[in-house]
């Protein structure tokens, strides 16, 4: 299978003032298309860090990050911007966008990706069936649940066919009920539509659901366990 | 992103916050009121007044006034009826008339009404307005019999409507005050009405006007009891500058200096210039007003901007280009610019006519001499010049003030915009 992600020697240190603080101490992992990956580690170990610069949402300060074979450092802030079209990202906290529905806001992507107004809205429709908020699609944010809040961010993550969906405690916000659909929907899109998937938690059980694990202490990735 | 998708996002973003908005267009809407306003009253004022002057007064004829024109007088010098002798050799010159005029009344029965007694050579008059010193009714006389008289518009229907105070055939009584003689002495004069003009409207320098009276020259000497006359008006060969320059000179010098010359001509380069001046300061203080829009613009998008620090964070984790931020935040000022703008047309036209209404109508210019007198209706003017400008002036000042908000949104590091709380 064809490697999507590779890390070498990633680093990242943020400055707070003058104290420079290393979040990423040196990281290398491969990660294939079609595999569900969780990262497990403690608060403050680096995890959220390592998921934003797969994501391109952040630089590193060493290290290689090639993503399908290119190196992100080569990348100016417009190709950057394109690259993240083809990320799915899934946040915490959900960061839907309040004024919108529930189908503008899985609709949004696709916009920014310069898609027709009756090309998306077919896809976003069929995008929250398949997240089980068909019935739902008129309803802004702050009328879902946490739960459904989130599985209308997974919805939008797939909008534009992504690479890999990256889940940065996705199941953080919201009730075990909830996370527990979340996260079989989640294995669902893995195994059906084979999609690729980079969960970060901190909470042990959640990770165990992914195929293979990484483990994370301090900025080094220190162990990896086959579940 | 398509620029459709861009536009309606960033209306979207607006709607939300429609007060908040509105207020904000509110600064627009006044400043470009404001300008458009005063640009369409001073335009309609300068088309009403040039066209008045225009048709007041050939542009071919030259008013001669003793000593100082406008307010001027202490000198000793008076023109004299006779004076239109020595005008008349003058080259260039066609020919020239004495213009005796007495404020006083006309009696009509039992009523009386002010007007402007103006003694003239009717044939001589009636060769230089041939266009406007023109009977509506009867028939003015090129060899007048003693007592005739020939009335203006306003004279003949002075409360605007169909009565009529008097008209063609009436006799009726002129009177004046002598204020020279001791005791002060009221002179009479009875004849008999032979023409009502047509309507002038405005006002002129030396031509014929709705609210004075005419009677020939030679009664208004001894009705009078002068051979001094107020001005002398000149007609020309044509109109060209040199002609009028060259006329004016030799009459200058004919009269030493005492004598004041007024040519239309002059007198409308001067009012275009002054208008052109008056224009340009009042476009300058509208602009100062939507130079404070402009802030206010600033002020609210850095707030915007401020409060949808996560929002920016979102759209560039999916992907949105720092231009593509740059134009949302952009539209949203150029949305709240323009509409502010197409609004503040309308309203400043509104706002014109309101003024006009209040202000205007009857704006009467009185002087002594050549005088200048009557009354203007001011249409305000709307060109699509000041409507453009305006838009484009909106647009602009929305521009230049969204784009330091819109340019700080778009510069947002992803990360750190979502880290924002
Ligand atoms: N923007 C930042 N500036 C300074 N320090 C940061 C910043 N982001 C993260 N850190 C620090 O880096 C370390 C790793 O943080 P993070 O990646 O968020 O950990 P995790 O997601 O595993 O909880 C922490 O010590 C955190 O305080
Ligand atoms: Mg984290």
């Amino acid at each position: 299978m064809a490697v999507i992600v590779e890390a070498v020697e990633l680093k990242k240190t943020y400055m707070l003032g003058k104290v420079p603080v290393e979040a990423l101490r040196g990281v290398n992992l491969k990660v294939e298309e079609g595999e569900f990956l969780s990262i497990l580690g403690p608060s403050g170990s680096g995890k959220s860090t390592l998921l934003n610069l797969i994501g391109a949402l952040d630089k590193p300060t060493g290290g290689k990050l090639y993503i399908e074979g290119v190196d992100t450092a080569t990348l100016s802030d417009g190709q950057l911007a394109d690259l993240r079209r083809k990320i799915g990202f899934v946040f915490q906290f959900f960061n839907l966008i309040p004024r919108l529905t529930a189908l503008q806001n899985v609709e949004l992507p696709m916009a920014i990706a310069g898609l027709s107004g009756i090309e998306r809205r077919k896809r976003a429709e069929e995008l929250l069936e398949t997240v089980g908020l068909g019935d739902r699609k008129n309803h802004k944010p702050s009328e879902l649940s946490g739960g459904q809040q989130q599985r209308v961010a997974i919805a939008r993550a797939l909008a534009n066919n992504p690479r890999f969906l990256l889940m940065d405690e996705p199941t953080g916000n919201i009730d075990s009920k909830s996370a527990h659909e979340i996260i079989q929907l989640v294995k669902r899109l893995n195994i059906e539509q084979k999609v690729t998937v980079i969960m970060v938690t901190h909470d042990q059980k959640l990770a165990m659901e992914a195929v293979r694990t990484l483990h994370m202490l301090d900025g080094y990735i220190v162990k990896e366990t086959l579940n | 992103m398509r620029l459709s998708d861009i536009f309606f996002y960033a209306l979207g973003a607006i709607k939300l916050r429609k007060l908040r908005a509105g207020l904000t267009m509110l600064g627009v809407i006044i400043g470009i009121a404001a300008m458009v306003a005063l640009l369409s009253i001073t335009q309609g004022l300068q088309a009403a007044i040039t066209s008045q002057l225009q048709r007041g007064l050939a542009t071919d004829t030259l008013v001669v006034s003793a000593g100082g024109g406008f307010g001027g007088g202490n000198s000793r010098f008076s023109l004299l009826v006779n004076d239109t002798n020595i005008i008349d050799s003058i080259q260039n010159v066609t020919v020239s008339l004495a213009v005796i005029q007495r404020v006083g009344y006309i009696k009509c029965g039992e009523q009386a009404i002010r007007i402007t007694i103006v003694g003239i050579n009717f044939a001589a008059y009636k060769e230089i307005y041939s266009s406007t010193f023109m009977a509506e009714d009867g028939e003015i006389p090129v060899n007048p019999e003693d007592d005739v008289i020939v009335i203006g518009k306003r004279v003949n229907l002075p409360w605007n409507n169909e009565t009529a105070f008097c008209r063609t055939g009436d006799h009726v009584e002129i009177l004046w005050t002598n204020t020279t003689a001791r005791p002060l002495k009221n002179e009479t004069y009875t004849g008999r009405v032979v023409a009502v003009l047509r309507e002038v409207g405005g006002f002129s320098i030396g031509g014929p006007s709705d609210s004075s009276v005419y009677i020939p020259l030679e009664r208004a000497i001894t009705f009078f009891g002068t051979d001094k006359c107020e001005m002398i008006i000149v007609k020309l060969k044509d109109d060209n500058k040199a002609t009028i320059d060259g006329v004016s000179k030799a009459i200058k010098k004919a009269f030493g200096g005492e004598a004041a010359v007024t040519s239309s001509t002059a007198l409308l380069n001067v009012l275009s210039d002054v208008f052109a001046t008056v224009e340009l300061f009042l476009a300058g203080i509208a602009a100062i007003s939507l130079l404070v829009a402009g802030i206010g613009i600033m002020n609210i998008m850095i707030v915007s901007t401020m409060e949808r620090i996560r929002e920016i964070g979102i759209l560039k984790a999916l992907g949105m280009r720092s231009r593509t931020v740059l134009l949302i935040f952009l539209s949203e000022a150029i949305i709240i610019g323009i509409l502010g703008a197409i609004i503040g047309v309308g309203a400043g036209y509104v706002l014109a006519q309101v003024a006009v209404r209040i202000f205007g109508g009857d704006m009467s210019f009185a002087g002594q001499g050549a005088a200048v007198r009557g009354a203007i209706i001011i249409t305000p003017v709307l060109t699509p010049n000041v409507i453009i400008g305006a838009v484009v002036f909106g647009l602009l000042v929305s521009v230049v003030f969204g784009l330091y908000p819109a340019w700080k949104a778009s510069k947002l590091r992803p990360v750190e915009a979502l880290r924002y709380e």
